[in-house]
């Protein structure tokens, strides 16, 4: 039974991996003016790099060598950008340098916008695809009646 | 003209010399028989149904943040349940039509 959905866990994978971006998204968003981090210094922006997984179970694989085995998507590693932090005049600031400058995060947020636009978009897409192989699956079930 | 009238009359007795002369099941032999293949099919479909409440336990006791593997788990259930409903269908429809054959 379960050959019947390994299309739908390569949808699934998608959207987990796609929600990920998404909140790591928004954090950076969040903390577009964090000058405080617990490592010190302002927030710096993170992204991910998306990775391709076999969604089959390891002894199918095997059994079914001649076929091509699907492949869902997971987060291999959040990583962080390594753009220079903006420095900012403010002398007032409690976290200004002895020059008046505050490093503030590396996060545009247009272009983190535009990002969640992406995931956003990616996320329905994925909806989409998931109801497109649900359909299939109906349908064909609909042959016996 | 004997033979077509049987013919004609008793599918039963067709049906019992057509199985006399298939190989005849061993105990313990691999090769799986319908009503074994069936009951796998239903304890499929019953675990498609476990999976589904545990992953909608899950979300609710906030366990797992991911509302879509609820929902996937939930389609892939109802998807099986179907299935299992058609071949059930099928199956009844089939004995109905062996009980209407006029002997």
């Amino acid at each position: 039974m379960s050959g019947l959905f390994s299309a739908m866990d390569v949808s699934a994978s998608a959207l987990t991996a796609q929600r990920r971006r998404l909140e790591l998204l928004v954090t950076n968003l969040a903390n577009a003016q964090t000058t405080k981090t617990p490592e010190g210094g302002p927030y710096r922006r993170k992204d991910v790099v998306f990775e391709s997984q076999s969604v089959e179970p390891f002894w199918k694989v095997l059994s079914e060598a001649e076929q091509e085995p699907l492949e869902g998507v997971h987060i291999k590693e959040v990583v962080t950008d390594k753009r220079p932090p903006v420095l900012v005049y403010q002398p007032n600031h409690p976290d200004a340098d002895p020059q008046g400058y505050v490093a503030f995060p590396n996060v545009n947020p247009m272009e983190e916008m535009a990002n969640v636009m992406a995931a956003r978009r990616s996320y329905e897409a994925n909806v989409r695809a998931f109801e497109a192989i649900r359909e299939l699956v109906r349908r064909s079930l609909e042959i016996a009646r | 003209m004997s033979d077509l009238l049987i013919q004609r009359t008793s599918p039963f007795q067709q049906l019992h010399e057509l199985e006399s002369k298939l190989p005849k099941k061993e105990e313990g032999s691999d090769s799986p028989n319908f009503k074994d293949m069936l009951t796998e099919a239903i304890q499929d479909v019953d675990e498609a149904h476990k999976v589904s409440d545990q992953q909608i336990q899950k979300v609710i006791s906030g366990e797992v943040q991911d509302v879509h593997t609820a929902m996937i788990a939930m389609e892939k259930a109802d998807l099986s349940f179907q299935m299992m409903m058609q071949v059930r269908n099928k199956l009844i429809d089939a004995y109905h039509e062996v009980m209407r054959m006029g002997v």
